[in-house]
């Protein structure tokens, strides 16, 4: 009986969203949705149009589709392990790591299109491939973006242990090194994920905001300004949803990787 | 001196040392760059050369240096980001109460509110702008979309946090739906709420300094271009960058300050969550 | 297992651009530029060949696509940002400036500019016969079949203020710099008199006098060099710019009947607006000329003049119907009713292009 009950509340956590996003593509073929939110179907093209020109320009797509998730990966990662070695060195020495990640995420308030003009400037001399020196360029600016976020929650992970955990292994005469790997690290892990929930989306964003100032042309992000400056809705669209795809798809890869890592960890 | 005072001390001294390691860090790159680019002010000019470029009273464009130019366009970022957090903060918390109402609305609207996050602001813009007809609520109303994820999702985890044994305790003492929101529910998620808050307000004034660009008419965004593209002193460019986060962080103390004096016996309780 | 090499690959190469931005201060190697009377042919295809040449793209590279295509190279560029930094360091040997903008920066030494003086040299788009025209003065077809008086009303004043600025570039630079502008004012004086030039002559070179006559060989230029060089994605669009005839885009009969006219008329809808390709600046120093000469209010018009300088460009913002009028380039205006935006030029204002390829000499 209770398995039945699991199951249909799996099926509807599925199913509800299912439905209302195949309701929400008719409406918007039906042209419903222009209706109702006073658009036309130039600024908002149909489903269709921007499904044939997604599939008649494949192989440009994936080009820039590519390009966009180098840079969004490859940032992410680095951030990311950056962010955590970070966390590390700033929980060993707890009085002065804390006063660095607080003056860390101050970094996190400059805007982007600030920030990439400035790192393309600084990365001319790195290359004389302007694709290999904007892709640096992109990346590093992704990087900041991940890593702010990923220091400030493990660093948490590091220090917000169980009550008298602590306290315990060190009673077990546990030394600093046993302490980090089998107390602190397993207890980062809930914390990583927290800063990833918010890093692959904003990694994301950031690639795309970066290749506007990049200098070698290329990536969705890019690729999204030129198609709607020219007017080119329907193209811009079909980036767009490729911009999506790849959003959806790291997303739910997280969501995958964080069921199996803490799945184990509870059992 | 109380030991709290001492400590406070110790905090910002440490904070101070970091501060200064950074300047040390830029001024060396800032000599490097100096000596071996033509136009060094473009790339990394000195943190000197910016201050003097705050004080100085030299008109860069019509009739306004180039701190009145960044003062006054800021103002005009912060009225749309402040607006725009608003309406944001409203219907994040709104749909939260509503998830947190009928599950099968929970169900449906969570994994798009995280989508919507996806549609980076350029594409949505235009679309926004057929609807709205005029950039400037086009420009507020991004900014409430992308503030409002944070604030919806915290909110709900806190709608959540409430534990089941207070809830039937609530519900076998036959108190109203009325009661149980005003006197459980809110008070329990105000923490979480600011959490909420305090990613959404520097996310509000970054999107907004963003969204500037779509259009002249000024803000931010509009001069950080303009410079760029040398048309004013590069050096209004270098004081955004400050301003800007300086603002950002500006928003986040004001959460921080706005939430103690909501609920200082919640004090311990908010810094941990 | 490919995608862990790959990030260390990447990790390897952070790791080295520490060291290779230090040492880029040791380099000091000598670039030799063009010599001063070397030709266009082999300035270009030197640049083109070592993959330095630079434009904006966004729909401004068509032109120097153009270019390459004459003297057979490909037509790839690099994206030039906003500022003329890339020429400067040397990334771009043949940077894409506008003579009324970027070419006074590279050359002028005032704030902003880079101060090369005569060490620069450029190539001209008119002399090469790649031209193709750039600001306009346009509306959609469907807002000018309504108001047929206020679109006459407005090329007529607007042509006035044209006409003014040319005479009085000096004080056409200041009436704009007082309109809120964001340019330095030596900056805005030297870009009036550079946009008197570009309205005032032709691509042959010959003097206008007719303010924003439509210039049949020029458009049809215009037209020809759009169609070989926007690429549109969308298959649609593409047979749409495939078949386009100038009658698609322009329609001159406004502005003969409103040059023909006394200058009365009765505006149909009297408040309107107009929605610049850029934040006030001498560019557009006509508009402001014709608003602060009162120029609008003698034709029955009230003018509300939008800065622009951004992603929604002015065509989205004139389809939208958020405002009435707008300047754009042509080739802006031909990619957009390719893709259905149904937009209608009633006047051109730059009679011959001002984007030049600049480049430093020895």
């Amino acid at each position: 009986m209770k398995n039945i009950s699991m199951d249909r509340e799996k099926i509807s956590t599925i199913l509800y969203p299912l439905m209302f996003g195949v309701f929400v593509i008719a409406m918007w073929q039906s042209e419903a949705l222009h209706f109702l939110m006073g658009a036309d179907t130039f600024t908002l093209p149909l489903p269709t149009r921007i499904f044939t020109i997604l599939t008649e320009n494949l192989p440009k797509v994936l080009l820039n589709t590519k390009a966009t998730l180098m840079v969004a990966v490859g940032g992410l990662v680095l951030g990311s392990l950056l962010g955590y070695l970070l966390a590390i060195i700033a929980s060993t020495f707890p009085k002065w790591g804390m006063g660095g990640l607080s003056v860390v995420s101050a970094f996190n308030a400059v805007p982007i299109i600030a920030i990439a003009p400035i790192l393309n400037n600084l990365t001319k001399d790195f290359s004389r491939d302007p694709n290999i020196r904007s892709m640096l360029a992109k990346t590093l600016v992704v990087m900041i973006t991940c890593t702010v976020s990923m220091s400030v929650n493990a660093y948490r992970g590091f220090t917000e242990l169980k009550p008298f955990s602590e306290d315990l292994m060190h009673s077990l005469a546990a030394n600093k090194w046993t302490i980090f790997t089998k107390l602190k690290v397993p207890n980062s892990v809930p914390y990583i994920f927290t800063a990833l929930r918010v890093s692959v989306p904003a990694s994301i964003i950031s690639a795309m905001v970066s290749e506007y100032f990049a200098e070698y042309i290329i990536g969705v992000g890019r690729m999204i300004r030129e198609n709607i400056v020219l007017a080119q809705y329907a193209t811009a669209w079909a980036y767009i949803a490729a911009a999506f795809v790849i959003g959806i798809t790291m997303y739910v890869l997280l969501l995958i990787f964080e069921g199996i890592c803490m799945k184990g960890r509870r059992a | 001196m109380t030991r709290a005072n001492k400590e406070k001390l110790t905090d910002i001294m440490v904070i101070l040392v970091w501060v200064a390691g950074l300047i040390i860090l830029w001024e060396i790159g800032a000599t490097i760059i100096a000596q071996t680019k033509r136009t060094p002010a473009n790339v990394l000019p000195h943190l000197s050369q910016i201050i003097e470029s705050v004080f100085s009273d030299k008109m860069v464009s019509n009739k306004q240096t180039a701190w009145q130019i960044v003062i006054s366009n800021a103002g005009i970022t912060l009225w749309r980001a402040g607006l725009g957090f608003l309406i944001g903060v409203l219907t994040g918390f709104l749909l939260a109460l509503f998830m947190r109402y009928f599950k099968a609305v929970e169900k449906t609207a969570f994994p798009y509110l995280m989508m919507i996050q996806m549609i980076p602001i350029l594409g949505m813009a235009p679309i926004v702008l057929a609807i709205t007809k005029d950039i400037n609520k086009s420009r507020i109303m991004i900014a409430a979309i992308l503030t409002f994820y944070p604030v919806a999702t915290n909110t709900l985890a806190g709608l959540k946090s409430v534990e089941k044994e207070k809830l039937d305790l609530m519900h076998s003492l036959a108190a109203s739906n009325w009661h149980i929101y005003t006197k459980l529910l809110l008070p329990s998620c105000v923490p979480y709420l600011f959490t909420g808050l305090k990613i959404a307000a520097p996310m509000a004034i970054t999107a907004s300094i963003l969204v500037d660009t779509l259009q002249g008419s000024g803000g931010l965004g509009t001069m950080l271009s303009q410079s760029l593209k040398h048309a004013i002193s590069i050096y209004v460019f270098w004081q955004i960058v400050f301003v800007s986060a300086f603002i950002g962080i500006l928003s986040y103390k004001l959460m921080s300050v706005i939430e103690k004096l909501y609920s200082p016996h919640e004090k311990a309780k908010a810094a941990k969550s | 297992m490919k995608v862990i090499k790959k990030m260390s690959m990447t990790m390897a190469l952070i790791a080295a651009s520490a060291t290779a931005a230090f040492a880029s201060g040791q380099q000091a190697e000598e670039i030799s530029y063009y010599e001063p009377g070397a030709s266009i042919e082999s300035i270009v295809v030197d640049a083109a060949g070592k993959g330095q040449v630079g434009n904006w793209g966004l729909g401004n590279e068509y032109e120097v696509q153009a270019l390459l295509t004459k003297y057979g190279q490909p037509t790839t560029y690099l994206s030039q940002a906003f500022d003329m930094d890339g020429f400067d360091d040397d990334s771009i040997l043949l940077a894409s400036a506008m003579t009324y903008n970027e070419l006074g920066l590279v050359k002028n030494s005032y704030d902003g500019g880079y101060s090369y003086g005569e060490g620069v040299s450029y190539i001209d788009m008119n002399d090469e016969g790649v031209a193709m025209l750039e600001d306009n003065l346009f509306t959609t077809a469907a807002f000018a079949a309504e108001n047929p008086e206020t679109v006459k009303a407005f090329i007529y004043a607007s042509m006035k203020g044209w006409a003014y600025a040319c005479e009085n570039p000096e004080e056409a630079a200041e009436i704009v710099f007082n309109y809120g502008s964001s340019v330095s004012p030596e900056h805005q004086a030297y870009m009036a008199e550079q946009v008197k030039k570009l309205v005032e002559t032709d691509t042959m070179g010959n003097m206008v006098r007719d303010y924003g006559k439509m210039d049949e060989a020029a458009m049809a230029q215009t037209l020809e060099l759009a169609k070989t060089y926007i690429k549109l994605e969308d298959s649609v669009a593409a047979s749409a710019l495939e078949a386009m005839s100038l009658e698609d885009v322009m329609d001159a009969s406004y502005w003969e009947m409103a040059m023909g006219s006394s200058g009365a008329f009765s505006p149909e809808k009297s408040e309107v607006s107009i929605q610049l390709k850029w934040l006030p600046q001498s560019q557009f120093m006509g508009y402001y000329v014709a608003l602060d000469k009162g120029f609008y209010e003698e034709v029955g018009l009230s003018v509300n003049i939008i800065p622009g300088g951004g992603d929604i460009g002015e065509t989205t913002a004139v389809y939208t119907g958020q405002v009435d009028f707008g300047v754009t380039w042509v080739s802006n205006l031909i990619a957009a009713n390719a893709g259905g935006m149904g937009l209608l030029e009633v006047a051109q204002v730059y009679q011959r292009s001002g984007l030049v390829l600049v480049y430093k000499t020895n």
